[in-house]
């Protein structure tokens, strides 16, 4: 499949994705667990964003890209609403609270993944480079958190899921870091 | 391959970059000798000559620590930057950006120490920073650590930049590392030597810089939860793997100068050979497993993670070291050699880095380590290496660049009586901590017995030549880096 059929395929399966991920056994079953929601079900939130910004009619994105040099604002914006959706007060509130599950399903792929997507493109090797350390760093920080302490952060998951969630975690950072290893030591880059 | 010309043209530095290199290097060296300064404090307490108190003497240990291995690193930094630039496109901001958060960082550090009364060592091994018994509070613990992240942002950004450049030019890091040629194929004779050095030193030190990221965040939220209890040997683990990594870096960018400067002094080429090759990359993957070594006397520590800090102990310093060694003197052999500073303090260099590894090897046994680990030894070995390696790479660089600015090498008296004076004192004060620590006098104590005193006062007597002979250095290569160039055009003095 070529880049522009893939362009062109992209809010559609943006569409459909963030339909299966509002289906309510989907949701339910995605919620059960910490690991699930932290894991499974934000970061495929993100990626409904991400799609979107493909979508954007090519005027609009010419529009915000003169004020996302170097992707840096959509960075800040999609980092101060990343640190909202990573606490464990905000991923409670979504099960429990109807006003939170609407604004978390609203805010993690308008506010996170289509800023990710306008931005990725302008972003230089130092910005990715700062972003993704700081995400590797960010899964191996809340990991170690997440299995050392001694209580239950969410009113709706129990001690063992949460240490769960810190362990896949870390599994996560270090996959993270070994793929960034690999790219960086063999991997081809258009431009830097 | 690097040039033999003496002065190339494309090394002189452009107005913008000519005040970054003066304004990293004249900081360096003025902060090296207020550190010595310390450093000799910390003795002349031990040896009882002087009144201080032992709470000041653990706050001037941290910043000594601190001091000396944030120095060392922004130095050496600056040499890398200085002939990298040649082979690769380095933006300005990222090395200025480096300088500034640095600056920002240690002034951080400084008033978590004197202001703060911080004193928990440059290690800051938890939980002591959070366990201060009343003698400084969780906000200077605190502010300590935020210094060293903002050091460790300055780092990434320049190691990030310093990737991208040497990406676009080569590829990837692993062809910058000359990965492509281990197994065979024709080595191209004009990869640079210092891309190489530089490429590893970005693999690794970015790893470093990450345990750093993770451990120190880690440690602030333990400092304000401390119902966060973290496990104090993964902590202390992280603290190494970093801050080893960190220390070992900066003799991988200082050796960058005498692989691209010693050949103009002998006259003969230096090129890039497949044992050059592979010791580099041996050693990239040595020197980010190697940091178990600091830990044989932690009983806690897996097994498997002891032997392994063994067994690369021995193999990380080596490959890298006998090939630049072997490297270093086939080139000089023969070649009637110009005995100028720069030269001089080239050789120094080598030999500091080869006697450094001894002690440390030694100490990297683990029988000998259970015994030696807490003493003296233990400084003598890194002393050592910093002193008579590190520091002569990077002044080699810098006696360079002064001779730079007058299109002759720096070799007049003064210059060399400064040199007696350092290689005496340093040799001199290096041994007086190995002989020490032999006898099985204890490091990092503020109050020594009777029967210590001996050593304590000898190595005080042996700081002061050094420090002289670096007061010499300093003054000279200040007055000469703020010298104009003589061929500087009179209408855009550079800075």
């Amino acid at each position: 499949m070529s880049t522009a059929e893939r362009q062109r395929l992209a809010p559609a399966f943006a569409v459909a994705l963030f339909v299966a991920l509002l289906l309510p056994p989907v949701r339910a079953w995605l919620e059960s667990r910490m690991s699930l929601q932290m894991l499974v079900q934000i970061p495929l939130l993100i990626t409904v964003g991400w799609l979107l910004s493909a979508a954007l009619p090519p005027r609009l994105g010419e529009g915000i890209a003169r004020w996302n040099r170097h992707g840096i604002s959509s960075l800040v914006l999609a980092s101060l609403a990343g640190m909202f959706w990573m606490l464990p007060r905000s991923l409670d509130a979504a099960i429990g609270e109807p006003w939170m599950a609407v604004a978390k399903f609203a805010s993690v792929p308008l506010l996170i993944g289509l800023p990710l997507g306008l931005g990725w493109p302008h972003m230089g090797f130092v910005v990715r480079g700062v972003f993704l350390l700081e995400l590797t760093a960010t899964f191996f920080r809340l990991g170690w958190l997440y299995l050392v302490s001694p209580i239950r952060l969410c009113n709706n998951y129990l001690l063992d899921d949460q240490q769960r969630a810190g362990e896949a975690m870390l599994v996560i950072g270090s996959l993270l870091l070994a793929g960034v290893a690999i790219k960086l030591l063999w991997g081809r880059f258009d431009s830097t | 391959m690097s040039s033999l010309e003496l002065y190339p043209q494309d090394e002189k530095l452009p107005r913008g970059e000519h005040v970054a290199f003066n304004l990293y290097m004249i900081t360096a060296l003025l902060l090296f000798v207020v550190m010595m300064l310390l450093g000799l404090t910390m003795r002349m307490t031990q040896a009882d000559w002087t009144p201080v108190q032992a709470a000041m003497f653990y706050k001037v240990m941290t910043m000594h620590g601190a001091g000396m291995v944030g120095t060392m690193s922004l130095a050496s930094t600056a040499v890398m930057w200085f002939f990298l630039r040649k082979y690769v496109s380095l933006h300005l901001w990222a090395f200025m950006s480096n300088y500034v958060l640095f600056m920002l960082g240690a002034l951080c550090i400084i008033w978590a120490v004197f202001v703060g009364d911080f004193a928990s060592a440059w290690t800051f091994l938890y939980p002591l920073p959070v366990h201060s018994m009343g003698l400084w509070s969780n906000g200077a613990a605190a502010l300590f650590m935020v210094g060293y992240l903002l050091i460790g942002v300055g780092m990434l950004l320049f190691y990030l930049d310093a990737a991208a450049a040497i990406i676009h030019r080569f590829g990837n890091l692993g062809r910058g590392l000359g990965l492509q040629w281990l197994f065979g194929g024709e080595i191209d004779p004009n990869h640079p030597k210092a891309v190489v050095a530089s490429t590893m030193v970005i693999i690794a030190n970015s790893l470093g810089i990450l345990a750093g990221a993770v451990v120190l965040v880690m440690c602030l939220i333990n400092a304000y939860d401390p119902e966060v209890a973290l496990n104090a040997l993964v902590v202390k683990n992280l603290i190494y793997w970093f801050g080893h990594m960190i220390i070992n870096a900066t003799i991988y960018m200082g050796v960058i100068a005498v692989y691209e400067l010693l050949p103009r002094y002998t006259g003969k080429p230096y090129g890039v050979s497949r044992p050059f090759l592979w010791s580099w990359a041996a050693s990239t993957l040595f020197v980010i497993i190697v940091f178990p070594h600091h830990l044989l006397m932690d009983y806690a520590e897996p097994r498997w993670m002891l032997v392994m800090g063994q067994i690369i102990s021995y193999a990380a310093g080596f490959p890298v070291f006998l090939v630049t060694a072997y490297g270093v003197l086939t080139n000089i052999h023969h070649s009637g050699l110009r005995w100028t500073m720069p030269s001089m303090l080239a050789v120094l260099a080598l030999f500091g880095w080869a006697a450094g590894i001894v002690p440390a090897i030694i100490d990297g046994t683990i029988g000998v380590n259970r015994v030696m680990h807490n003493t003296q030894w233990v400084p003598g070995h890194f002393h050592f290496y910093l002193l008579l390696g590190v520091l002569p790479m990077v002044l080699t660089l810098l006696y360079h660049v002064v001779g730079s600015r007058r299109r002759a090498p720096v070799n007049s008296g003064t210059d060399r009586a400064g040199l007696l004076l350092y290689v005496v004192g340093g040799i001199s004060f290096c041994m007086v901590f190995l002989y020490a620590g032999h006898m099985s006098v204890a490091r990092r104590f503020s109050t020594h017995l009777p029967e210590w005193l001996p050593y304590d006062q000898a190595g005080s007597i042996a700081a002061m030549v050094l420090i002289l002979g670096m007061l010499v250095f300093a003054t000279r290569i200040i007055v000469g880096l703020l010298k104009a160039p003589i061929d500087a055009d009179p209408a855009h003095p550079a800075g």
